[in-house]
């Protein structure tokens, strides 16, 4: 099956937020009472929370002699190897072949594992609840399987938000930078960002500007425990040989001389 | 039942009693309210002090019955038997108690049995639940002939002798097949043990009289996994661990330095039972486990040191942070002024000096457990986190707990050598 991505240009962004309220009345997330931050002026709320699981940052950034607006999107990066799906213990998580990384909340046990792998600081967790959950982004999971695109997308105004398939995307967002190098910053955040993400980002300011995290390994997160995790068999069956073979060799004038129950004073 | 010995335990008994009546009405107000009213966890720090403390220096702290209970009897012969029921006791109850924080820390604990049927072996916390399972179970099969031989049941005794080998290959195949799911694997491991019991039920291979060496050997297994899995746990965070303590060795790092605090441990709590049931200390024995201890030590030292050096973070502790702050404390309390001590001739004769030694060891390694899992931690979200008092009180609640059920269980069963029946039944 193909894979499925969402691409977003902050050039074609106006910042109306009508994302992140179809975002709200699709998954039926709370309103939040928010409050007036210092730094990013009208942005609301200040970050992703546990009712909000996609949201558009305001970034005052210097262009030329100029301040400009520049609007990011924070949500799920649905990475092509998920941490979060690798470090959760009952299987909560998962990647799915179309693209979404999805959560099945009867699962969870609640150990906060997933919050901690995300190299894009994502995941959300209840803290206020007797019975938390974690929550994120699910790309619309239950939209794209009655044949629908994510809310994200098919409420955007300017085409900033677009939905499509992976490779499609990733050639629309080489074009659009080749025909205007000059607007764009040279840089697609997700192509390579933990080893590639079905989010990808496009920008007409460099992505630290925007606060994105651009120092996240190339690498998948997932790789990292690899080693160790296909080790344990082979730990296992070589302590057992090792173990065994030394205490047969430490007992032997045990069996040799000794009635094998009655307990020996010697080593 | 444990209230009725109130009086017994005097003015420290009453003021353990008081703490860990705290902590459990905190934990139970902390069921009833959800997580963010007793913690400063947030979004941005979902693991604080209660990991680092309770759950990683925790283990670390129980790691003496696999190292002397299990590698030292396998190794090092009959004398450190007076050293094995207390380390296996210590180890069984660190275990509980460990259940008890993670049943704290976890969101929704009452889901904590689905990690037995919904299966995810990439995952190293999948690892960790498991080892922790099957391990605790090995603990309480080790420790059932203390109860046996308290009660006189000499037809359970002999029950257990002979089936707990078997039980010890059925739990290790059992992880084995969560673990790999690999047909080939599950063969291998299994084959191995029973080809072992099988040398042992035909004599081929000496039978010893009181403890089934597969149960010992599933005990350093499940120990050697448990331990350096929760150092797997930390390779996930590339992005937000420290470069001191992010390497590729660290669940080796894990491994050793719980080898190290098992010997302290043991050093530690002979020490102390020694003095608190007025007992003389085996002072000659405890010289001989703090030989091993300075040699882990010494290639905890080494391992760290190439470790640094070869990924080139060498010249980063000589910075002015609280993270390189964190790092000598830990390596100087830890490491360097108990190795000092115990390579001194002069100073390990006397019992004072090896406990001060193994007690820096124990501090070293709390400290540097509560580094990696949240000192070394920076988080991209733009909070920062310090435990919150009622953390602190939970985990302090729930070590006064196992303290006073630690001295209970000393005083009621037959754990220290000396207390035993002269048959040694067990």
């Amino acid at each position: 099956m193909a894979v499925h991505a969402l691409l977003i240009d902050t050039v074609r962004c106006t910042g109306c937020r009508g994302c992140q309220v179809a975002c709200k009345q699709w998954n039926k997330r709370a309103a939040e009472k928010t409050e007036f931050f210092g730094g990013p002026g009208y942005q609301n709320p200040a970050d992703l929370s546990k009712d909000t699981w996609c949201l558009v940052t305001y970034n005052e950034v210097r262009i030329g002699d100029r301040f400009e607006w520049v609007f990011g999107k924070k949500q799920c990066m649905h990475c092509l190897i998920p941490g979060c799906a690798s470090a959760c213990p009952v299987g909560a998580l998962e990647k799915l072949d179309s693209g979404p990384v999805v959560y099945h909340k009867d699962k969870c046990i609640g150990c906060r594992y997933c919050m901690l792998a995300c190299p894009f600081v994502v995941p959300r967790f209840e803290y206020d609840s007797w019975n938390p959950y974690i929550t994120k982004c699910t790309m619309c999971y239950d939209r794209l399987q009655m044949g629908e695109i994510p809310a994200c997308a098919k409420t955007c105004p300017t085409g900033s938000v677009t939905f499509g398939e992976r490779d499609a995307l990733i050639r629309e967002a080489k074009e659009r930078i080749a025909s205007n190098p000059s607007e764009y910053h040279h840089h697609i955040y997700g192509l390579e960002e933990a080893g590639g993400t079905c989010v990808l980002h496009i920008s007409n300011v460099p992505f630290e500007e925007l606060g994105y995290i651009t120092d996240v390994p190339k690498r998948p997160i997932a790789a990292r425990t690899e080693l160790a995790m296909k080790s344990i068999p082979a730990v296992m069956v070589g302590l057992a040989v090792v173990l065994g073979a030394s205490y047969r060799l430490r007992t032997r004038a045990q069996l040799r001389g000794e009635d094998a129950e009655r307990p020996s004073g010697t080593t | 039942m444990v209230t009725e010995r109130k009086g017994a335990f005097g003015i420290g008994g009453a003021i353990l009693f008081v703490l860990a009546g705290l902590g459990i009405s905190l934990a139970l107000y902390r069921f009833a309210t959800g997580l963010g009213s007793v913690t400063n966890l947030n979004q941005g720090y979902p693991w604080g002090i209660w990991i680092g403390f309770d759950i990683l220096a925790g283990i670390a702290l129980a790691a003496g019955g696999f190292v002397v209970g299990g590698l030292m009897h396998m190794f090092g012969g009959e004398k450190y038997e007076p050293l094995v029921r207390p380390t296996i006791l210590t180890a069984f109850l660190g275990y509980l108690l460990f259940i008890v924080a993670l049943l704290v820390d976890l969101g929704r604990p009452w889901t904590i049995w689905h990690m037995i049927i919904m299966w995810h072996h990439e995952s190293p916390m999948f690892e960790v639940g498991w080892c922790v399972m099957l391990y605790t179970t090995i603990l309480l099969v080790e420790f059932l002939p203390v109860v046996f031989e308290r009660f006189n049941m000499t037809g359970l005794y002999k029950v257990w002798k002979y089936s707990a080998s078997w039980i010890a290959i059925a739990l290790l195949t059992l992880f084995a097949i969560a673990l790999t799911q690999s047909v080939p694997w599950v063969i291998a491991v299994a084959a191995v043990l029973i080809l072992f019991q099988l040398s042992v039920e035909v004599g081929a291979i000496y039978r010893h009289p009181r403890m089934p060496t597969l149960l010992l050997m599933a005990g350093i297994i499940f120990s050697t996994l448990h331990q350096s899995s929760l150092g797997t746990l930390f390779l996930m965070v590339p992005h937000k661990l420290h470069a001191i303590w992010y390497s590729p060795l660290l669940p080796v790092f894990f491994f050793v330095s719980a080898v190290a605090t098992g010997l302290a441990m043991a050093i530690f709590e002979s020490i102390l039972s020694a003095r608190f049931f007025g007992r003389k200390v085996e002072t000659d024995l405890l010289r001989s486990v703090g030989r091993f201890l300075s040699w882990a030590i010494i290639c905890y030292l080494g391992l760290r040191g190439v470790d640094l050096i070869v990924r080139g973070v060498g010249s980063e502790l000589l910075t002015r942070t609280p993270q390189c702050a964190a790092f000598w404390i830990e390596i100087v309390v830890g490491s360097l002024i108990p190795l000092a001590i115990l390579l001194t001739p002069e100073l390990v004769k006397s019992a004072t000096w090896l406990f001060s030694a193994s007690l820096m060891v124990i501090v070293g390694l709390i400290v540097n457990r509560v580094n990696v899992a949240v000192v070394g931690i920076s988080s991209k979200y733009s909070v920062t986190y310090y435990p919150h008092w009622m953390e602190i009180a939970i985990t302090v609640g729930i070590v006064s707990a196992g303290v006073l059920v630690f001295v209970f269980v000393c005083r009621h069963f037959p754990i220290f050598s000396e207390e035993r029946s002269p048959k040694g039944a067990g």
